[in-house]
């Protein structure tokens, strides 16, 4: 044991630089958001010389003009009913191509697999057109439909249906289960992992767009948070790195906290894309 | 059954919260039955507190009509994209709105407010005035500015040899210290402008900008000059550079730092937080033949989709109560010029309260103002993106280069100008 | 069994949310974008008349204002394909065998810590490294000084190369983690008897990730391949908020360029058919690689 932890010294050395230089821009964010509006301007040492609250409190109370937390709570609100909703059609969709022989079959799945190879540039101004045309913009309509018609998420779990022995729905059938009993205690257990998996794409997926947002909010109050930042680094008048780097690192938190403790699910989740 | 259950109402949420919004951006009346008026600006920065302080001021005077106001970073695309009754408008851009339908003339409603051309400063009127009407009421003039730090020059320089002595001088203390820094982007726009106006040079030619006129080669060469000949400015500043240098401490060899930024007035802020009585404000020097002052115009814009009679009669009660001296005098306290002649008396009255409104008020005496051109933005858009670039980070650019610089700038806007609607 | 009108009735309603949605919120884009790209449609006064294919013909003749902002936002994009595939792969691959060759114990640690900025949006991404990178007197001139690699601030942002460095930097640190969370899964997979035959033959690491890694993982890089490049396609974000396009309109990604001649010179038919001309070439690309790597597979 003692020889093979000599052994892996080097590797843990360099390891250990890396994971200096990737966690070297969050500790810069973190540290500059303490800094006086000159210092962060000026100087270049990546601790304060003075520690100031003054960026935080300004960033509270300019909560009308850049309303924050709105933004926090619009994207928890979109990422979660856009998550479910997305989870719940796309497994209702799968089961019912793989398992119960639906009319129209061949069609729903030939659309699948063709709407998957057309990259969402294609669709993505005629959709802000359509929308518009409909006097939806700014509203949460917008923010959260449009992500349920991606068809990766059939994609997915109809392969994994088709490849899953159906010896239990059919034991469960002969037994008199009705279909949503057999979809709520066979299904669903059976296809837990991926919709874990699909769920965290789709999650990080919203969470992350930024285009699509930017294209069909108008109003300060209806923008996402990852929206919202990038109003504050374009507002051409917006020169102000301390109070930046605080918003930011208040933008930021929520997301790695749930990245942690989803952490787990993640990583099975990634796996689960790469085998497909 | 449970996940059917949350299923059903997560749905009924979305829709629920999706007819909110849609709904009240649509009815003309609130619940108390006053008449809406939404008005998009792109206040985004420190002077959108200040309208903001006009809007609820107009909302709690009266009864009959309530004014929602959006400040958004990206307002010409949302007011597309949305139902707007008002919208600010700068005044390089009414042209093109006008043209492609989307504001309407505003002197009926202005009739009715009370408001009449000789209220406004001509160069105000120069902007707001499409076909000789007052298509739109002139706001501010917001023209480039200049801040000077009280350390290192005691006086505002005037002309370019007052620029040039200044940095002999700084330099001989310190290398990196400069008279003022050159932005590759970022206000260039302004920068190219106002070396036109101080040269008397006419970019508009018909409905297009042309560039390639070897005058204005010329006086744009100036800048190049600034930083590779006469080496008044740093080289390679990048975006904001005019202002971010002005901001800087030196460091031996690290960072460079100038005495002076010929920049936007919505830089104050930051720059009197930093600086305080240190800091000065002054009209910008001539650089170029001629005394002239350039910069942007706030105008405000009445939506071609406003019919209803009683909002009009709203806007021209909003107009009104915005365009008394006490309500428009916190657009001044904001930092912005009002061209409003019965406020810039109080703003002259106080001088040192209204610093910034102050200086460039001065400068309207010679302000040219933007031509009037169909998109002008893509119009100077290769200009803005690509020419100033080149001139200013290159070391050994020529005239030649620039001229054929020009000449494609020049072609690229012919054809902008000619995506104009053809209706005109 | 699943026979019966119940089961039909059944299978109809379950499929149908998500046919309505997808034809909702896809198919009918689709199609409008189709036909607004034949037409000369203004965003803000509608559609002026059928063109038929005068809009795809202007993007395609050189001279014309949308051919230059159509080419260069490609020829930009394409650029930075090529040389963000190939770090943004391999690199992967390195922290992926650096994490397979820790302890147990630390595994955890180092990959949370490599995937973490991945958890982070492309905004605030951009609004820290646009002043991580700030050329006068930013935090990465001042390192580089003082360790004395360069004697000059860099003007990052506002000269090439640097600013596609910066852009490149900035997308290796955001998303790096995603693929090297996929070559881990896939090493993890890699069966630990072949590695002890290996060691019997006595070969060495590198002739060892040779002969037995990589025709392991081989599939698996193929997938990391195409989905870094339709990502990186796809580049926006970091373009429009870091460098905002420049210098001198080197860094307009073809989307920021579709987006311009959208809402700046408001030709939505200009735009549509350019977003068509676009994912025909991505879809080209992206058949080419699938047909290379089934190929290479024979």
């Amino acid at each position: 044991m003692k020889r093979s932890t000599r052994k892996s010294l080097p590797i843990i050395i360099v390891a250990t630089i890396i994971a200096i230089l990737f966690l070297l821009p969050l500790v810069w964010m973190v540290f500059t958001s303490f800094k006086t509006l000159s210092e962060s301007m000026a100087s270049s040492n990546i601790l304060p010389s003075a520690w100031t609250m003054e960026n935080y409190v300004s960033v509270f109370s300019s909560v009308s003009e850049a309303p924050i937390f709105r933004w926090l709570f619009n994207t928890a609100l979109i990422t979660a009913v856009g998550t479910f909703l997305v989870v719940m059609i796309d497994v209702l969709a799968a089961y019912s191509l793989a398992r119960l022989n639906v009319p129209g079959k061949k069609v729903i799945l030939g659309m699948v697999f063709a709407a998957l190879a057309i990259p969402g540039i294609v669709t993505l101004f005629p959709a802000f057109y359509m929308f518009k045309e409909a006097g939806l913009l700014d509203t949460y309509v917008p923010l959260i439909l449009p992500y349920t018609a991606s068809t990766m998420g059939v994609f997915l779990m109809y392969n994994f249906l088709i490849s899953f022995p159906k010896d239990l729905e059919e034991a469960a059938y002969i037994d008199g289960a009705s279909q949503w009993q057999i979809l709520y205690h066979v299904i669903f257990p059976t296809i837990k992992p991926v919709a874990m998996t699909l769920g965290v794409i789709t999650f990080l997926g919203i969470y992350n767009d930024f285009l699509w947002p930017s294209l069909v909010t108008n109003s300060n109050d209806m923008k996402t948070i990852t929206l919202g930042i990038a109003t504050l680094i374009q507002g051409a008048n917006f020169v102000n790195p301390a109070k930046m780097m605080a918003s930011t690192v208040i933008a930021t938190i929520p997301g790695i906290v749930v990245f942690l403790i989803a952490n787990k699910y993640i990583v099975k989740s990634v796996t689960n894309t790469g085998i497909k | 059954m449970r996940l059917t259950k949350f299923l059903a109402i997560s749905l009924s949420v979305v829709l629920l919260l999706a007819g909110c919004s849609s709904s009240s951006s649509d009815s003309e009346k609130t619940a108390d039955g006053k008449i809406k008026i939404s008005f998009i600006n792109g206040f985004t920065g420190g002077d959108g507190a200040y309208m903001k302080k006009i809007t609820d001021a107009f909302n709690e005077s009266q009864d009959k009509y309530v004014v929602t106001e959006l400040q958004e970073k990206d307002h010409y695309t949302k007011f597309k994209s949305g139902n707007y009754d008002l919208v600010v408008v700068h005044g390089n851009n009414l042209e093109t709105y006008n043209q492609d339908g989307l504001i309407q003339d505003i002197s009926p409603v202005i009739k009715k407010a009370g408001i009449k051309e000789s209220d406004f400063h001509q160069a105000g009127l120069d902007i707001a005035k499409l076909d000789g009407d007052m298509f739109a009421v002139p706001l501010d003039i917001h023209p480039l500015t200049m801040f000077y730090n009280k350390d290192l020059t005691a006086e505002a320089p005037k002309t370019y040899e007052d620029l040039k002595a200044l940095n002999t001088k700084l330099q001989s203390q310190s290398k990196d210290t400069y008279t003022l820094g050159v932005p590759s982007s970022g206000l260039v726009e302004f920068y190219m402008l106002m070396i036109a106006a101080q040269n008397g040079i006419e970019l508009k030619d018909g409905k297009q900008l042309n560039f390639a006129q070897e005058k204005y080669a010329d006086a744009l060469m100036q800048f190049h000059d600034m930083v590779w000949k006469d080496k008044v400015s740093p080289p390679k500043l990048g975006l904001d550079g005019e202002f971010q240098t002005f901001m800087k401490e030196a460091k031996e060899g690290k960072a460079y730092k100038t005495a002076v930024a010929i920049t936007g007035p919505w830089f104050y802020g930051a720059a009197k937080e930093k600086y305080g009585d240190k800091l000065g404000v002054a009209p910008i020097p001539q650089i170029g033949s001629e005394l002239a002052a350039y910069g942007n115009a706030h105008t405000i814009a009445l939506s071609s989709k406003v019919e209803d009679e009683k909002v009009k009669e709203g806007i021209a009660e909003y107009l009104k109560f915005m365009f008394t001296p006490e309500n428009l005098l916190n657009w001044a306290d904001g930092g912005q010029a009002p061209v409003h002649l019965a406020t810039l008396e109080k703003v002259e009255a106080e001088q040192e309260k209204y610093q910034i409104a102050f200086q460039n008020a001065k400068q309207f005496e010679n302000y040219v103002s933007p031509p009037q051109v169909y998109q002008f933005g893509e119009q100077m858009r290769y200009m803005n993106e690509s020419v100033f670039s080149k001139l200013v980070t290159t070391e050994n650019f020529t005239k030649k280069e620039l001229m054929k610089e020009l000449k494609k700038a020049t072609k690229l806007a012919e054809q902008v100008a000619a995506t104009a609607p053809q209706n005109e | 069994m699943y026979k019966g009108a119940s089961h039909k009735i059944w299978s109809v309603l379950m499929v149908s949310p998500f046919v309505i949605l997808f034809l909702l919120f896809w198919a009918l884009p689709l199609a409008l974008g189709v036909w607004v790209s034949l037409h000369n449609w203004n965003i803000s006064s509608g559609n002026l008349g059928f063109v038929s294919l005068d809009n795809y013909k202007s993007i395609l003749t050189p001279g014309t204002l949308y051919y230059d902002l159509f080419m260069k936002g490609l020829k930009n994009t394409l650029y930075f394909v090529v040389i963000s595939v190939p770090p943004l792969v391999l690199i992967s691959l390195g922290l992926a065998l650096i994490i397979d060759n820790l302890p147990r114990k630390l595994k955890p640690i180092y990959r949370t810590i490599f995937f973490i900025s991945y958890s982070i949006s492309v905004t605030a991404v951009s609004a820290i490294f646009l002043w991580l990178f700030n050329g006068n007197g930013g935090y990465f001139n001042n390192v580089l000084e003082s360790i004395g690699v360069i004697r000059e601030p860099i003007n990052w942002l506002g000269e090439q190369p640097y600013a596609w460095l910066t852009i490149l930097i900035t997308t290796i640190w955001w998303t790096i983690g995603f693929n090297m969370m996929l070559f881990i899964n896939a090493l993890d997979e890699v069966d630990a008897a072949l590695y002890e035959a290996a060691d019997l033959d006595g070969a060495g690491a590198f002739s060892k990730f040779i002969s037995v890694t990589w025709p392991q993982i081989r599939n698996v890089a193929f997938f990391i391949i195409i989905m870094t490049v339709i990502a990186s396609f796809n580049l926006y974000g970091q373009t429009k908020l870091i460098t905002g396009g420049g210098p001198e309109q080197s860094t307009n990604s073809l989307i920021m360029n579709i987006q311009t001649s959208v809402f700046g010179m408001n030709q939505l038919g200009i735009g549509s058919a350019m977003a068509i001309i676009m994912g025909l070439i991505m879809m080209v690309i992206i058949v080419l690689q699938y047909w290379l790597s089934y190929r290479n597979k024979e």
